[in-house]
This record gives C-alpha cells, structure tokens and sequence, in this order.
C-alpha cells in the first residue's frame, strides 16, 4: 500500500517537475499540500516555476532514466508500453483502465472526465499487517483507512505518452503545464493528503521576526 | 589641551572609521540572566582582509570541495539559488509539526528560516541569496574568497543566525 503510494508519488513528482521549463509562467506556483492527521503535521511547499526550470534543467537525468519513469527504487514501467496502453484506451472515453486484485490491494485505474483516477484499496488483513510491521514502540497501531485516491489530468498524461519509443514527452508535457492551472494530483488516504496543485498565488508571507 | 584632544581625537576617529565600515558582531548569553554575556565585535574589513589573502597562507586543497562530494549538485545549487533570488517573494516552505514549526520565506534578497521548537528553542537564520551564491565552489570545486569576501560588504544591517532557548542564546549580525 505504502509502496504504491510512493510510486504514485514519484510518477507525479517525476511529471510535475516537467512543469519547471515553463518560460514564461509569469509568477505561477507550484503548491504542495501534505497533511497527516494522525502525526498531526502539516507541510505546505510552495516552489515558484522558475525555480523548478532550474531544477530540471540542472539535473534531466532525475526525470528520465534509460527512457524510462523510474516509480520508486522496485518499480519500472516501460514507457512504450504505458503508450500503447493508453492510444487502445483513449477513444473509449470514460472507462475503468486497470483493475488489479490481490491480496494486499485492490487497484483500480479508470478514465473520468478529464482525469485519470488511480484508486488503491488496502485490504484489511494487509493494513493491519502494515500497520503492525511499522509499529514502533509506545506507538499505537495504524489507523490507516488503506484507501488512496489520486486525480491526474488526462491532458498532462496525453502529453507526456505522445512521444516516440522509450521517451517521455517531457517537452509537450510542459507546454501542457504552461497552460494548466489548478489540481494536478490529489492523494488522499486514510490519515494523509496529498494535494499539489498550480496557480498564480504565492501563499501570503507570514511575517518573518 | 589641544595635545589631549588630538591623543583622544585619533583613536575615537579610527573606530568610527572602523565601525562604518560594518562590523559583524557575535553576541554569546550562557547561564541565565546572572551568566556570562561575551560580544566579540569583528571588523567587517578585517574579515574581509582575512578572506582575500587566505588563499596565499593555505594550502590550495584546503580551498577546494574535493570531486565527488557534493561538487556535481553545485551547478544545481547555484541555478536554485538564481531562480530563487529572482523569483517574487513568498513562503516557500510551511511545516508545523506538534513538537516544532519550521517557516522558511522569501523576503527581497534573503531567505528567512524560522524553527520553534516545542521545547523552547527558537532559532531564527536569514540568508543572503548573493553571499550564498558566493559562498558556492566554482565547477572545479574552487571556493573564491575574495568574491565572499565582497559579498559580506552587501550584507550589512543584517541579522544572520539568532538561537534562542531558555539559558542561552547567541546572535551573529552585521552592523
């Protein structure tokens, strides 16, 4: 469950930083929201485009790797693949993609709208295993619901998959960016959300002493 | 009379010379109220003095991030750096925590970094983007004192690290 919330993670951290060449993003933002009700902590990152340009620029290999999208340190999906996958499934409009039943998770990849819906459901066995593997001492168990839920616009997924072979399109993902303003991924599980979204805002500065 | 003033009149002079040239001053509280208090006033010219001429007493490997540590991010560090200094004002990062906050914002030129820690300890860092930039190592790892050392004069009226806890505190700025 962990695991494939980390990859999610890394897949939408590895396309938001395509978001970074945008030259002429004015004062646009790009907002991370992470908040864990059971550790009771709130993060809230808030990166000016211009700054993760430089990033990207300074440093390519982080997104892309013997064309692939690396998902965590265990997971690498070949990316024509991931193309071919999705030319079959783009014409059926609103459709469930994936569906993957195991014994730890039920995982569901379906179409709607203009997003892409990745939903992971822990099965209880799995979360109370987790939760008691993690378990340190004078800690509770997990209180996990074991449900993630992540929103990732069609359009920025088109983009990136509308290359050739095993590249990303990083360049058409972010001229898709340049345009795109609001939600790009929202993460929500049972005691944390992730939420990272673009707009124009800079978060008000809190007075420094 | 005139001999006295010229006797006293020379040195006041020096200092205020000194003095409105900056001064980095390190103020150290230990121990309470009833502890020990030290300031150690460093002319900011001395300072910089000492930064330029290192490099002719140290070894040159002793001025130098050997390859391999950290010395393939600099470029990284130094486009960061740039985007950021010219990026608009803003927090940047927010984490509140239930034993500790930590706010790090965006103010003009400087970043400002705020820590509070449940236990009582405040600690207040602000960074000059341009003597950041300076303090970074050239592509061959290079650390160019005398650029620092020109930095340090753009830094002036600054607080740079303030540490505040129950007994002690310490505060580095230049006047």
């Amino acid at each position: 469950m962990r695991k494939s919330v980390l990859g999610i993670g890394v897949l939408a951290v590895a396309l938001l930083p395509a978001s970074g060449a945008l030259a002429q993003v004015g004062s646009a933002w790009l907002h991370i929201r992470v908040e864990e009700t059971e550790k009771a902590s709130k993060v809230r990152v808030n990166v000016p485009m211009s700054v993760v340009e430089a990033v990207l620029k300074a440093s390519p290999g982080m997104i892309e790797e013997h064309g692939k999208l690396k998902l965590g340190e265990h997971h690498q999906m070949k990316l024509a693949d991931m193309r071919n996958v999705w030319k079959q499934l783009a014409a059926a409009g609103d459709a469930e993609l994936v569906s993957v039943e195991s014994e730890e998770d039920n995982v569901k990849v379906q179409r709607k709208g203009d997003v892409v819906q990745i939903l992971v459901d822990s099965k209880p066995a799995a979360v109370k295993a987790a939760a008691k593997a993690e378990k340190a001492p004078g800690e509770r168990a997990g209180k996990r619901h074991g449900t993630v839920r992540v929103e990732i616009p069609v359009s920025l997924v088109d983009a990136l998959l509308s290359g050739d072979g095993e590249e990303a399109n990083i360049q058409a993902a972010i001229a898709e960016l340049q345009k795109r303003r609001g939600d790009i991924v929202r993460v929500e599980d049972g005691d944390s959300n992730v939420h990272i979204w673009i707009d124009e805002q800079n978060a008000p500065a809190a007075p420094a002493k | 009379m005139g001999k006295l003033a010229i006797i006293l009149g020379v040195p006041v002079a020096m200092l205020a010379t000194v003095a409105s040239m900056g001064v980095v001053v390190v103020d150290v509280r230990e121990g309470g109220p009833a502890g020990h208090h030290i300031v150690v006033p460093v002319p900011l010219v001395l300072a910089q003095a000492a930064l330029t001429v290192a490099p002719v007493f140290a070894p040159e490997d002793k001025l130098r991030v050997p390859a391999g540590e950290g010395l393939e991010h600099v470029a990284l560090a130094r486009d960061v750096l740039e985007a950021l200094a010219a990026a608009p004002d803003g927090e940047l990062v927010s984490v509140e925590g239930p034993n500790e906050q930590v706010l790090i914002v965006k103010e003009g030129r400087s970043l400002k970094v705020r820590v509070h820690a449940a236990r009582g300890e405040d600690v207040s860092v602000n960074v000059p983007l341009q003597l950041a930039l300076e303090a970074l190592p050239d592509a061959h790892g290079h650390i160019r004192l005398a650029r620092l050392a020109g930095a340090l004069g753009g830094v002036r009226f600054t607080d740079l690290v303030e540490v505040k806890s129950e007994r002690e505190s310490v505060r580095v700025w230049v006047w």
